[in-house]
C-alpha cells in the first residue's frame, strides 16, 4: 500500500488519512466532512 | 472583423495562446505562444487550391461537425487573416514523402511543413480578457434525445443549418432526412436555471435567440409551424419585447411547459414530444419534424490556465469576478486587468459590444497617462538587525530579495509587491513593511482584546480574498454573530506568528488566520507560508498545552461570502466552548514563554 | 513606537441608513471622541459625498489634524476616494485609515443593534491604534508601456481593439483559433437588429 499521510481537522475533529503525494508540493487542505481548512498534519 | 485585421496599430496574432503573464499594471509582460500555422498567412490569397488536393476530410468545426472540411482549410469564407491553415493533427504527413500534396500544388508556394511554434514576448500596459464562453452540451439531458436522435439540434447548430453561408448554403433542412421541417419545437433553458445537473444561472441570451430563430423561419418559410417550451420568457432588453410580439403574431406558439419526454417515430424520424402545458394545465402531445435545445452558455472549460497567469478570481458560478458588482464591472481583480464579453458573465452582443468600450475607456485612462505611482507597501529591511540568515529570500515569491552569506539582505523594490510574507518569517525582527507595519499591525491586534476579550475573535483576513469575502456577505446581508474583530492585512503570508501569540496571551478565545485558496494566491504562492506558519504555531501551541483547535484557519475566496459567513457561525461556537480556566492558563503559558524568548534574544544580542 | 504630538480626526458615517439603522452611529462619534489623541470626533450622513469630504478637509486645516480615519463602508470600496480626499488638504494618503462599519458590521449584524454598536466602536478604537503607527510614505513612479493586449477576438475583444487602436494605442488581439470572430462569426442573424453577425 502507498505511504499515507495522516490528518486531523481541527474545527470538527475528522481524523482521515491520504496517499503521500508523490511530489513535495504543498496541496490545500480541505476537511472531506466539514470543509473546514483549518486541517492539522499529524503522525 | 475585417477593420480588425487591416487597422495599422493592429497586431493580429491568431492561433496564440498566453502562457504567461509577469509584470503589473502599465508594465506586464506577456508570453504568447503562436503556433505553427504551416500556411505564410501574408502570402496565402485563400485560393483553396490546396483544399482541392488534400485527400482527407474530416468534421468542420465552424460548421458545429454538420459539414466538412479538409486538413488544410479556411476556417470559414470571411475569416480574418484571410488564410488556410494545416490541422496538423489532422494532416496525413509533415513529411513530404508522406503526402504533401498541397505543397506541391501551391503556386505561390505558401505551405511548408518546417514552421514551428514561436514564442512571443509582448510588453504591454494594460490587458482586456475577453475568451468568451463555451455552449451547454446537452447529451447529459439524456431525455431530449439529443445524439440519439438526428433531428434534435443545438440552438447553434440550428444557426448553421439556416445560414447562407452554412453547410447547406442557406437551404434549411433537417439532418435526419435533408427535408425541410415544417413544425419546429424549441425547448428553453437547456442547461441553464437547473440545480442538478446543467447550471443553476439564467444564460440571458436563449429567449432572444430563440424569438429571433422564430421570426427567421417565419420569415423564410411563412409556412412552418414553431412551438417554443419554455419556463418564464425573458424579453428585457430595448427592442425585445416589440420582437416577441412580433413573433406571436406571426403565429409563434408558446407553450408555458418543458418537455418531459423526447421519443422518436421511427418511421418518419419525426419527435413525439410529451409536455405538461401549465397555462392550460393538461399533458399534450406534439409530433414535430424537427426539435432545437436552446443551449445555455457557460464558462470556458479551459479558461483556468489563464486565469491563473493572470491571478483573476471567478465567481461561483465559474465566470471572472469582477472588481466590484456596481462601481468596478469591467475591472478585474489584478490591476490592469479588465473585462469584456461573455467571460464575465452570458450576454448579448450589444452587452458584449458595450463592456468592450467600457473596458477600453478604463484601460486607455491607465495607457494615456506618462507614469503611474505604485502603491508604497513594500518591504524595507534593517541592516543592523538583519543576521544575513537568509529565511527571507526563501520565502519571497517575487525573487525580490537580494541576498548572499554574511551580507544583509536586500529588497529590490522595484520587484516587491508588498505581502509582507518575509517580515513575518524574519526572526529577527529586521523586516518591516511599508503601511503594514509590525507596530501598527501589532497595535491593532493589541487593540482587538483591549475590552471584553474572553468574547472577541481575532481574524486576520486578506485584503484580496477573505477580506473580500467577508465584504461580500456584507452585500449580500448574510447574518453572523458580531464576536469577530477583523485585522486586514494584504496577504495572509504577512500574519508573523507574534501577532497570534500576543491575541492569544492577551486573553482572545479564538485566532483566526484566513487568505486567498492556493489558486488565487494574489502573490503568487505566499500562502504556502501562512499554512507553514500556521502548522508551527499549532505543534508550538500544543507543547505549551494550549488547544491548537483555538487557532483556526481557513482558505475563502471573494466570492465566497457564504463561506465567510459560516466560518464566522462555526468559530463563534467554539469560542463560547473555550473556558475562562483555558483562557487564564493561556495567558499565564504564553506570558512566561515570552520572557523566555526575550532574555534569549537578549542574551544572543550580548554576543 | 508612536510619535508625540498626534492629532487624529474620527469621522463616522451614517451611509444613510445602511450604518445608521442598526449602528447607533452617535454613540461610537462620542465613543471616538473619548480616545487618545482624537481631537476631533464628527458624525456625517455621507462622508464619501461632496459635503462630508468638503467637512474633513475643513477639519484637516482647521484643527491640524496629522491622521484621519473614516468609520464607514469597506476599504476596498472606499479608501482611494479618501485618501484623495486628505491628500486634497495636504495629508499624506498614507495617514488615512479606514474602519469597516458597514460590510463587516451594519449590514452583517443587522438584527443586534448591541453587538453591532460595540463592534463598531472597537473597529474604530483599532482603526484609531493603528493610525497612531502610521507614517507618510511615498510612491514611487512607474513608467507605462502604451500597448495594451487583448486576449480573445470574438465580438467582445475584437470591439475592444478596435475602440483601443481608433484611440491611438498599439493593440495585440491573441486569438486561439486560425480566425478572429468568435461564436459571433458562427451566428446566422442577431437579434435586435436581425442583422448579419459578420
Amino acid at each position: 500500500m502507498a505511504e499515507q499521510d495522516n490528518f486531523k481537522c481541527l474545527r470538527c475533529g475528522n481524523e482521515y488519512s491520504l496517499p503521500k503525494p508523490e511530489k513535495a508540493t504543498m496541496e490545500e487542505r480541505t476537511c472531506p466532512k466539514c470543509r473546514s481548512n483549518s486541517v492539522r498534519k499529524v503522525g | 472583423m475585417m477593420d480588425a485585421g487591416r487597422h495599422p496599430r493592429i497586431e493580429l496574432m491568431t492561433l496564440s495562446e498566453v502562457e504567461e503573464v509577469n509584470g503589473y499594471i502599465g508594465n506586464f509582460k506577456v508570453k504568447v505562444r503562436k503556433k505553427a500555422r504551416y500556411v505564410d498567412e501574408k502570402e496565402c490569397t485563400a485560393c483553396g487550391d490546396c483544399a482541392d488536393v488534400c485527400p482527407v476530410t474530416y468534421p468542420d468545426e465552424y460548421q458545429v461537425g454538420l459539414g466538412t472540411r479538409k486538413a488544410v482549410y479556411i476556417p470559414f469564407a470571411q475569416a480574418v487573416p484571410s488564410s488556410y491553415v494545416i490541422n496538423p493533427e489532422n494532416c496525413l504527413g509533415s513529411n513530404p514523402i508522406a503526402c504533401g500534396k498541397c505543397a506541391e500544388r501551391c503556386e505561390k508556394k505558401c505551405i511548408d511543413f518546417d514552421i514551428q511554434d514561436e514564442i512571443v514576448e509582448l510588453e504591454v500596459g494594460a490587458i482586456i480578457v475577453a475568451t468568451g464562453m463555451d455552449t451547454y452540451d446537452p447529451t447529459e439531458m439524456d431525455e431530449y434525445g439529443y445524439t440519439r436522435f438526428q433531428n434534435v439540434v443545438t440552438s447553434l447548430e440550428f444557426e448553421r443549418l439556416i445560414c447562407a453561408g452554412g453547410p447547406t448554403e442557406g437551404h434549411f433542412v433537417r439532418p435526419g432526412d435533408m427535408n425541410r421541417p415544417k413544425r419546429i419545437g424549441f425547448v428553453q433553458c437547456v442547461g441553464s436555471r437547473m440545480e442538478n445537473r446543467g447550471n443553476p444561472y439564467c444564460s440571458n441570451i436563449c429567449c432572444m435567440n430563440t424569438i429571433k430563430d422564430s421570426l427567421l423561419l417565419k420569415e423564410h418559410y411563412p409556412d412552418t409551424e414553431i412551438f417554443v417550451f419554455y419556463i418564464d420568457l425573458r424579453a428585457f432588453g430595448k427592442g425585445f419585447e416589440d420582437l416577441l410580439k412580433r413573433s406571436r403574431e406571426a403565429g409563434v406558439n408558446y407553450i408555458r411547459g418543458l418537455p418531459g419526454s423526447v421519443m422518436e417515430d421511427p418511421e418518419t424520424e419525426n419527435l413525439i414530444v410529451d409536455v405538461e402545458n401549465t397555462t392550460a394545465g393538461r399533458l399534450e402531445q406534439y409530433n414535430l419534424d424537427m426539435l432545437v435545445l436552446s443551449v445555455g452558455l457557460e464558462p470556458r472549460g479551459d479558461g483556468d490556465p489563464l486565469r491563473q497567469a493572470l491571478n483573476l478570481s471567478k465567481t461561483s458560478d465559474g465566470f471572472l469576478l469582477e472588481a466590484h458588482p456596481k462601481l468596478r464591472p469591467v475591472d478585474a481583480s489584478t490591476p490592469g486587468v479588465f473585462l469584456a464579453g461573455c467571460v464575465e458573465s452570458p450576454k448579448d452582443v450589444k452587452d458584449s459590444v458595450t463592456q468592450a468600450s467600457a473596458a477600453v475607456a478604463r484601460a486607455s485612462h491607465i495607457l494615456t497617462s506618462d507614469k503611474l505611482t505604485v502603491e508604497a507597501i513594500t518591504a524595507t529591511i534593517d541592516k543592523e538587525k538583519c543576521t544575513a540568515c537568509g529565511a527571507c529570500a526563501k520565502v519571497c515569491p517575487y525573487g525580490a530579495i537580494r541576498w548572499e552569506k554574511k551580507t544583509p539582505a536586500e529588497v529590490i523594490e522595484a520587484m516587491c509587491a508588498g505581502c509582507g510574507t518575509c517580515a513575518a518569517e524574519c526572526k529577527f525582527d529586521a523586516i518591516n513593511i511599508k503601511h503594514f507595519s509590525d507596530e501598527a499591525l501589532m497595535a491593532q491586534t493589541e487593540s482587538a482584546v483591549a475590552e471584553n476579550a474572553s468574547e472577541r475573535i481575532v481574524a486576520f483576513a486578506c485584503n484580496w480574498c477573505s477580506y473580500a469575502g467577508g465584504d461580500g456577505a456584507g452585500t449580500s446581508r448574510l447574518q453572523y454573530p458580531p464576536n469577530a474583530r477583523i485585522i486586514r492585512t494584504m496577504c495572509s503570508g504577512r500574519v508573523d506568528e507574534r501577532f497570534v501569540l500576543r491575541a492569544f496571551e492577551l486573553g482572545a478565545p479564538i485566532v483566526l488566520v484566513s487568505g486567498c485558496h492556493f489558486a488565487d494566491c494574489h502573490y503568487i504562492d505566499a500562502n504556502r507560508a501562512t499554512q507553514r506558519r500556521v502548522d508551527k504555531l499549532w505543534d508550538k501551541l500544543e507543547k505549551l498545552g494550549i488547544r491548537p483547535e483555538r487557532l483556526q484557519l481557513e482558505w475563502i475566496s471573494a466570492a465566497e461570502g457564504q463561506k465567510f459567513a459560516t466560518v464566522m457561525r462555526e468559530i463563534e461556537k467554539m469560542r463560547q466552548r473555550v473556558t475562562a480556566e483555558e483562557i487564564e492558563h493561556t495567558i499565564k503559558v504564553l506570558k512566561e514563554d515570552r520572557g523566555k524568548q526575550e532574555s534569549k534574544r537578549k542574551a544572543k544580542a550580548k554576543v | 513606537m508612536s510619535e508625540d504630538g498626534l492629532r487624529i480626526g474620527v469621522f463616522v458615517c451614517d451611509c444613510g441608513l445602511n450604518i445608521a439603522n442598526t449602528v447607533d452611529t452617535e454613540a461610537v462619534r462620542q465613543y471616538a471622541e473619548g480616545l487618545p489623541d482624537v481631537v476631533a470626533s464628527v458624525g456625517n450622513r455621507y462622508t464619501c459625498a461632496d459635503p462630508g469630504q468638503e467637512e474633513i478637509k475643513r477639519y484637516i486645516r482647521e484643527n491640524d489634524l496629522n491622521r484621519v480615519v473614516v468609520a464607514s463602508c469597506s476599504p476596498r470600496l472606499h479608501e482611494p476616494t479618501f485618501r484623495h480626499c486628505v491628500e486634497e488638504a495636504g495629508l499624506n494618503k498614507y495617514l488615512f485609515e479606514m474602519a469597516n462599519i458597514r460590510e463587516h458590521c451594519s449590514w452583517v449584524h443587522s438584527e443586534d443593534h448591541a453587538g453591532a454598536t460595540q463592534k463598531a466602536k472597537d473597529t474604530v478604537r483599532m482603526a484609531v491604534d493603528r493610525a497612531r503607527h502610521l507614517k507618510p510614505q511615498i510612491e514611487a513612479e512607474v513608467p507605462v508601456t502604451d500597448a495594451a493586449l487583448v486576449i480573445g477576438g470574438g465580438v467582445a475583444g475584437i470591439q475592444a481593439a478596435l475602440d483601443l487602436a481608433d484611440t491611438g494605442h498599439h493593440v495585440y488581439l491573441v486569438e486561439k483559433e486560425p480566425s478572429i470572430g468568435g461564436i459571433m462569426a458562427q451566428l446566422d442573424k442577431t437579434f435586435p437588429t436581425m442583422d448579419c453577425s459578420i
